[in-house]
């Protein structure tokens, strides 16, 4: 598998490709952020014994009345919008990654069996599979998480698993179908391998590259999805940090000219958003033979 | 090249047709209203919110009215009396019509009555309906009717601006579902239309009884939002706003094509807690130090923007039972932290706090906000907020151990208030309703009791005021806040005359344009 | 072809089944509508009997049979908030939500065609890279950011456009009221159209571009290139065609994401549509509501998908439906 990366010149291509290199560091200093929060940020916003009303409303440091810590100025609690945007871009890394791990591991799971062994359990997946891509990931969290309510960031994360996972089980079996009767599997079959060996030795690392890719896309399409639903309310709860939260709640100083209350916020999503989509469409180049040999 | 022409008579078209229709632009013989809160439903029985009847109040009347200030007048009844102790009289208005052309009658008094007890198709009058015992006209004329009640209720006659008359014949042969979205009355308006989120458009009854109201088409807007709200009267969209939310005050305030008017609210703002032996909060140290942690003034004035008003007690200065004797207990953390301590909590203890986010001006702000202030004397406040809608039937199961209310009286009685609010739950009785924490004290059950019995309204007065001041200061019954502030924002230039109402219901006969 | 319809007309009906079902059960088990439906000051007694007036003791399969049965003939019963019938209650909205979609739908596959062939024509220009970008923007950012943005920018700061409801409507017929024919009514569809269809037409530009790249690369094109403009034309129009394919299915197959994202942005803009509906409802735990929206959007989306693969079958005759 690695070998295989180190093969499409993986590493040189990602020097060459500036919007890689730029999302890639965009990417990396929000994460830096978000990992060091409680190191790095000036507060820590959720600690109800630190916020004082007298702070709320604090315009950034450079405008009239800023005054420090609070360098991007502060929220309608007193809290600090810059340690509460390192703590909510936390949350974001949280959810998008722990998202992207079950969901994955139980697609890639239910894809790759479906494949396997086609047949009815093959027509009923997909079946299934179908009716929740047809409902779109976000009605279907909505849905969820308006109907099972103040569960926390632990519902947040199973309502988005329970939408998502589709998506991983329909590419790893597409993939898995592409490569199931290839010669080299039907050489292992003859040579008396196991259909567990068969299907982790041999089908597998073949069918990740598309994953890699969805799950890079996906990334990006849940850290959006979590501050959607934070931001309709129906998502993180009001004392957890969530960059939705803070646009939600920002939205209501909108004429009143606290714009540091939402563009702050903006900003920091945006960059999680942009700098994975940046990614995603590198290695989508990279991984995909057919858009690969047209750059060459 | 073809398809240019094609787009270019399209676009004509377009034009053509938008510029024909936009001709007829808004008239001005009506009057738009934006509020905060959208109607629920036009089944005048179907809610007891204010935001309900206050809406309805304009399609359908009761046996009695109040005015701007809350004096009561009457209405379908022109004029009534306290017989005895059990038996009220009306003498019931003659030839006033519903809006579909039927007469009004004591049978249709009679029939909304006994409408209120039955639960479903819903009322939440209930409790007021099963007081009544018998509604009978007197010696067989059909405009003089007494209603009898199972026990002594001196505030009856105060209730009655808001039991709306149903119109019997209607009511009976219609499903629940057109009862709950055309409204058939007597009141100086017309049902028209109800798009639900959108709008509710009403029309003069010309033939109301007290003259057609001056004002002949009335729109109400419900815009939840509170920035849209701002943009809706700053763009002149509507003609009256109510609620400004304190938040963009200023804003509205410098908008030279606005006039802004304000008084003080009647509904207090005040924090439940229970009292059930066992638990930290039945000590009356640790009530008062959790009373003395919370910096109103700085709630006040970081979180309302400054408009709301400290206050000591339950009810409003008009209210029967109010007693402008009772102080607020000072802000002092450390006597608070002292306080605790001695009750045997030195390091506090955690408390989970319910209220709703939706309900009241910036309640899930001052939720927060009381969080910190409280955490800071070592009390960690888990927060839990929700919508109205899943808050209050969580806080007729009584089992919250902490949590926030906002109340006023529409009936001006202080004994009514207690009876609903904190009065030890009786599900039988009737007693303790939206008691949410099962609040429970003997002594002022007690004081209440006696109250109900006495019919020298002044002594009673003076028991209920005894009884608050009581529950106020000694029990700690409650954590007062604070009167919120009813602000409204009127449009300039457009000759409407406007004058808000002490119960925030929005009156359209009441108002009129130049 | 038939067959392959009736069966997938077939699937579409167990998927709906499915799907009422799970509503069903939700409607069931979260919370006991009695509470509700009997009033917050009902006594024990009082509950008891509006279970009995309403069915709502018997067995679970006899009270899901007469779900389906009344649903059937659109009944979804009243809501507890407003008393109203439900199904009315969603039509009444509806129409604000379609005039809505389409316009959204309208914006983005109009101008995400144009845009993405545009940028194709020659992918290494400023132009291009421009639109690029933008369109790297457009899927980065969520449609509630992009709502809120343009507020900020275009109704707050320059006071261009309104920034938030309907706007003049005028009656059709029934319940249908518009807000295209009226200058007010368009004014307001602005905004809330471009943060709807923003997504869209970043996605179908990149999905247009990318389809043209490849078929720009194919021989057939560059012959045609070569012989001249006219054939050029020709061919250009073939290579377009052949893109279009995927574009507009994928346009069909995102109306589930249309739907969602369209909450969002009525929630925003308090643009008075079913999204908004289903979002109050859910604040306000109206289920009724919330299952006859589930079910009508089910309805919509496969219905939607039925006619898109038959579609998807005459313009490309080489799959075959076995």
């Amino acid at each position: 598998m690695i070998r295989r990366l180190l093969q499409s010149k993986l590493l040189s291509h990602y020097v060459r490709d500036l919007s890689a290199v730029v999302g890639s560091v965009i990417l990396l200093i929000v994460l830096f952020g978000a990992i060091f929060a409680p190191l790095i940020a000036p507060q820590d916003p959720y600690d109800p014994k630190i916020l004082s009303l007298q702070d709320s409303l604090t315009p950034p440091i450079w405008m009239k009345g800023g005054q420090a810590p609070f360098l991007l100025g502060a929220d309608d609690q007193g809290r600090d919008i810059l340690s509460t945007i390192l703590y909510g871009c936390r949350t974001s890394f949280f959810v998008g990654s722990s998202v992207i791990l079950i969901a994955g591991t139980i697609g890639v799971t239910v894809g790759l069996l479906a494949a396997f062994y086609s047949g009815i359990l093959d027509a009923v997946t997909m079946r299934i599979a179908d009716t929740f891509f047809s409902f779109s990931t976000t009605l279907m969290a909505m849905l969820l998480l308006g109907i099972f309510k103040g569960g926390g960031i632990p519902l947040v994360i199973l309502a988005i698993v329970i939408a998502d996972w589709v998506r991983y089980a329909r590419t790893m079996r597409g993939s898995v179908l592409g490569v199931k009767e290839d010669d080299y599997i039907q050489a292992a079959r003859a040579c008396g391998g196991s259909n567990l060996r068969i299907m982790i030795r041999h089908i597998l690392p073949n069918a990740i590259p598309p994953i890699l890719v969805v799950a890079a896309v996906d990334f990006g399409a849940v850290v959006m999805l979590e501050a959607t639903l934070s931001f309709l309310g129906v998502g993180v709860p009001i004392n957890k940090p969530s960059l939705g939260m803070m646009i939600s709640l920002g939205k209501n100083y909108i004429y009143a000219g606290k714009w540091w209350l939402i563009i702050f916020p903006g900003i920091a999503l945006i960059s999680i958003v942009l700098g994975i989509n940046l990614l995603a469409d590198w290695l989508r180049e990279e991984l995909n033979p057919r858009l690969g040999q047209r750059q060459q | 090249m073809k398809r240019i022409p094609l787009l270019v008579m399209m676009g004509i078209l377009i034009f053509g047709l938008v510029g024909v229709l936009s001709v007829s632009g808004v008239a001005k013989d009506t009057i738009v209203v934006a509020v905060g809160a959208p109607p629920q439903t036009m089944n005048p029985h179907g809610s007891d919110s204010d935001c309900n009847l206050g809406v309805v109040a304009n399609i359908f009347e009761g046996l009695l009215q109040r005015d701007t200030g809350g004096t009561l007048l009457p209405a379908l009844a022109t004029s009534w009396e306290r017989v005895n102790e059990l038996t009220w009289r009306f003498h019931l208005r003659q030839g006033v019509k519903f809006h579909n052309g039927n007469d009004f009658t004591w049978e249709d008094v009679k029939y909304t009555m006994e409408r209120l007890r039955i639960p479903y198709p819903v009322s939440e009058f209930l409790a007021f309906g099963g007081l009544i015992v018998s509604i009978e006209t007197v010696e067989g004329n059909p405009w003089i009717i007494d209603i009898v009640t199972t026990t002594p209720t001196s505030y009856f006659d105060q209730n009655l601006h808001q039991v709306f008359i149903m119109d019997k014949e209607s009511t009976e042969s219609r499903s629940t579902g057109e009862i709950g979205e055309y409204p058939i009355g007597t009141g100086a308006y017309k049902f028209v239309e109800w798009i639900k989120g959108s709008y509710l458009k009403l029309e003069a009854n010309e033939d109301y009884w007290d003259g057609p109201p001056s004002v002949k088409y009335a729109e109400l807007r419900p815009v939840t939002e509170p920035s849209t709200r701002v943009a809706a009267i700053a763009t002149g969209e509507v003609d009256i706003l109510q609620d400004i939310p304190v938040e963009l005050f200023d804003i509205v305030a410098k908008n030279a094509n606005l006039e802004v008017v304000t008084r003080p609210a009647r509904r207090s703002i005040w924090l439940g807690l229970r009292n059930e032996p066992g638990f930290p909060t039945s000590d009356i140290r640790v009530r008062k130090a959790m009373y003395m942690a919370i910096n109103e003034d700085e709630i006040i004035e970081k979180v309302m923007f400054g408009h709301a008003f400290p206050c000591t007690q339950i009810p409003d200065p008009p209210t029967v039972g109010y007693d402008a004797s009772i102080e607020r207990l000072p802000y002092n953390p450390e006597m608070a932290k002292q306080l605790l301590a001695e009750a045997g909590y030195p390091d506090g203890f955690k408390i989970k706090f319910t209220g709703p986010n939706d309900r009241y001006v910036r309640d899930e702000q001052i939720a927060q906000a009381l969080a910190s202030q409280l955490a800071k004397v070592g009390i960690e406040v888990e927060l839990d907020t929700k919508p109205k809608a899943v808050y209050f039937p969580e806080m007729d199961e009584h089992g919250l151990d902490f949590y926030l209310l906002g109340w006023f009286d529409g009936s001006y009685d202080f004994g009514r208030s207690f009876t609903k609010l904190l009065h030890s739950v009786d599900a039988e009785a009737g007693f303790g309703g939206l008691n949410g924490s099962s609040y429970k004290s003997i002594a002022l059950d007690r004081l209440l009791e006696a109250s109900a019995e006495i019919v020298d309204p002044a002594l009673r007065g003076e028991t209920l005021r005894l009884l608050n001041k009581v529950a106020m200061q000694e029990k700690i019954a409650i954590i007062p806040l604070h009167y919120q502030e009813d602000s409204y924002a009127v449009y300039k230039g457009r000759g409407i005359s406007f004058t808000p109402r002490s119960d925030t219901w929005i009156v359209f006969k009441e108002m009129s344009i130049k | 072809m038939f067959a392959y319809i009736v069966r997938r007309i077939a699937q579409s009906f167990i998927v709906l089944l499915a799907v009422s079902l799970i509503c069903f059960a939700i409607f069931q088990f979260m919370g006991d509508p009695v509470l509700t439906l009997a009033g917050r000051y009902a006594t024990q007694a009082q509950q008891d009997q509006v279970r009995k007036t309403l069915g709502l003791d018997r067995p679970f399969y006899t009270q899901y049979f007469s779900f389906i049965a009344n649903a059937i003939r659109g009944d979804f019963g009243l809501s507890y908030v407003t008393q109203v019938p439900v199904l009315r209650l969603i039509f009444e909205r509806l129409p604000a939500s379609i005039e809505l979609a389409i316009t959204a739908m309208f914006l983005s596959l109009f101008l995400g065609i144009t845009l993405g062939v545009v940028s194709s024509l020659k992918p290494h220009s400023l132009g291009s890279r421009v639109i690029m970008t933008g369109s790297l923007f457009g899927i980065s950012l969520p449609t509630f950011l992009v709502g809120i943005l343009l507020i900020l920018v275009l109704a707050v700061s320059l006071r261009a456009l309104p920034p938030f409801g309907r706007g003049r409507v005028i009656k059709v017929i029934g319940n249908w009221r518009t807000g295209f024919v009226t200058i007010d009514g368009l004014r307001h569809l602005i905004l809330p159209a471009l943060t709807l269809g923003m997504y869209q037409l970043a996605v179908l530009l990149r999905l247009t571009r990318g389809g043209m790249l490849e078929a720009l690369q194919e021989d057939y094109t560059r012959t045609a290139w070569a012989k001249g403009l006219s054939q050029r034309i020709v061919m250009f129009k073939h290579a377009l065609r052949n893109v279009l394919i995927p574009v507009v299915t994928i346009a069909g197959l995102q109306m589930g994401e249309l739907i969602a994202f369209s909450i969002v942005t009525e929630s925003i803009f308090q643009w008075p549509g079913s999204g908004n509906l289903l979002l109050t409802s859910i604040y306000e735990t109206d289920h009724p509501v919330i299952v006859a929206y589930v079910m009508i959007t089910a309805l919509i989306v496969l219905t939607i998908n039925i006619f898109i693969d038959i579609l998807y079958g005459i313009l490309n005759p080489k799959i075959s439906y076995d």
